[in-house]
């Protein structure tokens, strides 16, 4: 989670603040430490480490992630997939000269992806061919976030937010009642906003083609791979959802991403608000309803398309 | 060696796909409010200094004076664990009430005596419970005890209900300065028993009872004669009332207890509290308290009776003679910030055989006076 979080909290002690963000924030890095694959001690590493060998332990929270996963790849059709990581031995965003993959290199590394053939119940979890891989990556993020608004609000700190790494979920309303605004980034240019989301509760993340790629002969290649093609999503430049939990906001906006052009349909169906921004720029986002509580608010320079 | 997984799990869910998404969001641990991680503990730490000063005289003769500093903490271990502790030192001189010291001729040049003691508490929260072991030591220069308690509570999802079971077992052991108690010992275990109720959003009422079998030495070995019985039953009975009332921001506290000791004597004790914030972060709490008990079966107001034999059982002691009391004391406390607060109380206690309800009480006992203040300094973090 190499990316800028924040933690907004509003109490009438600062001390209070500092000792709930604390139990918030010890909370996240635990998250970290276990679900990331770039720790040796991690619970994706003791799984990746034991594909086509012997089931592997897990406990609850583990279980649950699991079968979130499986129930956003089956919403996805398959685009979503939490074995498709091992994709990243085809495609190298930090190789410097940036190299398109073969046809036979994605296909070796589409060979080891199946969702559908990991083994996996309550308490144990096996991949059954060597070199498969899990990747908690793409939600465990969202989970760490709203995690942390739970923390803080069980803690009777019920006004403020939870940014991680872009990823925002609202624990309350401002002080005075009023919404939070939160800037939507804006695909191509750097440090400016595209839109702006008023929030009183809920999440709002996004998930663009600007945070890891490159280009070859002026075709953008992202980290955002379709597991049923190896081939990165062209459609959006980014995919912005407003959904209740970080979590879900998360997915939604991934599955749109990897979905192309159905995704305005996804999204409707979902009834969620969303804003995409499509390859040339120009903007679709869904009817704006201030009864939610959620506004949309495209910055000027963005060109409003009607889903 | 593959072993089979549950052959492949593929759950079926009536759901359509996006409201099985929705329900495995809301299923992971930790993203519903009071879900998974243990939130029930508090995460406020307190740390208090607080100042101690007693003093009780009879008519015509000042008597025992008490000067004891104490320092509390409160810390939150985690959001499951928290820890508390205290320390205090008394230091007490003078002699026990008139009349009934080993050298009357002596009175007000008797004990100056240091006690110090400590005590620590862990609780442990769980989903909906807490389990707390504490253990408590004691020591001066003819006493020494050691106590170790473990508590449980529950309460219900809305925590508008509380229950609490608990068991205490305390070893005393006493050596008198005048050689005539060497190597006393005294065991006690107590239980205890509680329900705490919030009846609406601006009452609630608390009970508990406790019952305490003891058994060992008794007597006071510094009063003349003293001989007691070597097995004691308490049980007792408090019942806390508290009701806010908003149209004067105050709250009412009002609590009786019931106490039935197998020495023979009996008290009812009431008392009720009134406290209210006033601008500028002070807060005032006058106090008003009435005891009323009836004497031991063994109590005989001093002299010691004509025609009894010395080693009998027998006291003389006040504390164990019929009487009424009454406890008028204010506290004015203030607070600084959100994080301080300062107090003092003045306490002023008065004991006459004549208000003893229902009777006039052992006659042949002085009038007895304490008064005491205390000073406080809390931090909270």
């Amino acid at each position: 989670m190499a990316a800028d979080h924040e933690l907004l909290l509003w109490t009438d002690r600062r001390a209070r603040a500092d000792r709930v963000a604390r139990v918030a924030i010890a909370d996240v890095l635990r998250i970290e430490a276990k679900f990331s694959r770039y720790r040796d001690d991690s619970v994706a590493t003791a799984i990746n480490r034991a594909a086509g060998a012997s089931p592997v332990a897990i406990d609850a929270e583990t279980a649950a992630l699991l079968r979130y996963a499986d129930r956003c790849h089956r919403l996805s059709a398959g685009a979503f997939d939490l074995s498709s990581g091992v994709l990243r031995r085809a495609w190298d965003f930090r190789r410097r000269p940036s190299l398109v993959p073969t046809a036979d290199e994605i296909d070796a590394a589409r060979a080891l992806i199946g969702w559908d053939r990991v083994e996996w119940d309550d308490v144990h979890v096996r991949l059954p061919e060597r070199g498969m891989e899990l990747d908690f990556g793409g939600i465990g993020k969202e989970y760490a976030a709203d995690r942390a608004a739970t923390i803080c609000a069980d803690h009777g700190i019920g006004r403020g937010l939870v940014n991680l790494g872009g990823d925002v979920r609202i624990i309350g309303p401002q002080p005075d009642g009023a919404p939070w605004r939160v800037g939507i980034r804006h695909p191509r240019v750097e440090h400016a906003a595209i839109g702006t989301v008023e929030l009183r509760d809920g999440a709002v993340t996004t998930s663009g083609d600007y945070e890891r790629y490159f280009e070859v002969d002026g075709h953008r290649y992202c980290h955002l791979l379709d597991a049923r093609t190896g081939w990165p999503t062209g459609h959006w430049q980014s995919a912005t959802v407003v959904a209740p939990l970080a979590i879900l906001a998360g997915s939604y906006a991934t599955i749109a991403m990897l979905l192309a052009a159905d995704a305005p349909a996804f999204l409707a169906q979902q009834h969620v608000r969303y804003l995409l921004v499509r390859a040339d720029g120009s903007i679709v986002c869904d009817t704006v309803s201030p009864d939610h509580g959620v506004r949309v608010v495209v910055a000027e320079q963005g060109r409003i398309a009607t889903g | 060696m593959a072993v089979d997984v549950a052959a492949t799990e593929r759950p079926r869910s009536d759901l359509d796909p996006s409201a099985a998404l929705i329900a495995a969001a809301l299923a992971l641990p930790g993203i519903l409010p009071g879900g998974a991680h243990a939130q029930a503990a508090p995460d406020q730490g307190v740390v208090a200094l607080r100042y101690y000063d007693y003093r009780d005289w009879q008519p015509g003769a000042s008597r025992m004076s008490v000067r004891s500093p104490s320092l509390y903490a409160f810390v939150p271990l985690s959001s499951a664990y928290t820890i508390e502790g205290s320390l205090v030192h008394d230091a007490m001189s003078g002699a026990s009430p008139l009349y009934h010291d080993t050298l009357s001729g002596a009175s007000g040049l008797g004990v100056t005596d240091y006690r110090s003691a400590a005590d620590v508490k862990v609780t442990r929260y769980l989903d909906g419970q807490s389990i707390a072991v504490g253990g408590a030591y004691s020591t001066e220069r003819d006493y020494e005890s050691r106590a170790a308690s473990v508590e449980w509570r529950t309460w219900s999802a809305d925590r508008n209900r509380t229950y609490a079971l608990g068991f205490g077992a305390t070893r005393d052991r006493i050596d008198s300065a005048n050689g005539l108690a060497l190597d006393k010992r005294r065991e006690t275990y107590e239980y205890l028993a509680g329900i705490t109720q919030v009846l609406r959003a601006d009452a609630a009422v608390e009970s508990t009872f406790t019952w305490s079998d003891g058994r060992g030495y008794y007597s006071d070995p510094y009063k003349l004669l003293d001989v007691r019985p070597d097995h004691r039953r308490i049980f007792a009975w408090l019942t806390r009332y508290n009701q806010y009332v908003p149209a004067v921001d105050g709250t009412l506290r009002i609590a009786y207890r019931y106490l039935h000791d197998s020495f023979g004597d009996r008290s009812h004790m009431l008392e009720a509290s009134w406290i209210q914030p006033l601008p500028g972060g002070f807060v005032l709490t006058p106090t008003l308290r009435y005891l009323t008990q009836s004497a031991a079966s063994f109590y005989h107001d001093p002299p010691f009776p004509q025609g009894s034999v010395p080693g009998e059982i027998y006291t003389a002691d006040t504390r164990l003679s019929a009487f009424g009391a009454v406890t008028a004391g204010v506290r004015l406390s203030k607070t600084f910030g959100a994080d301080v607060t300062v107090d003092v109380a003045v306490n002023m206690y008065r004991q006459r055989a004549g208000w003893h309800a229902g009777g006039s009480g052992s006659p042949g006992l002085a009038e007895f006076s304490a008064r005491w203040i205390e000073f406080g300094l809390e931090k909270r973090f």
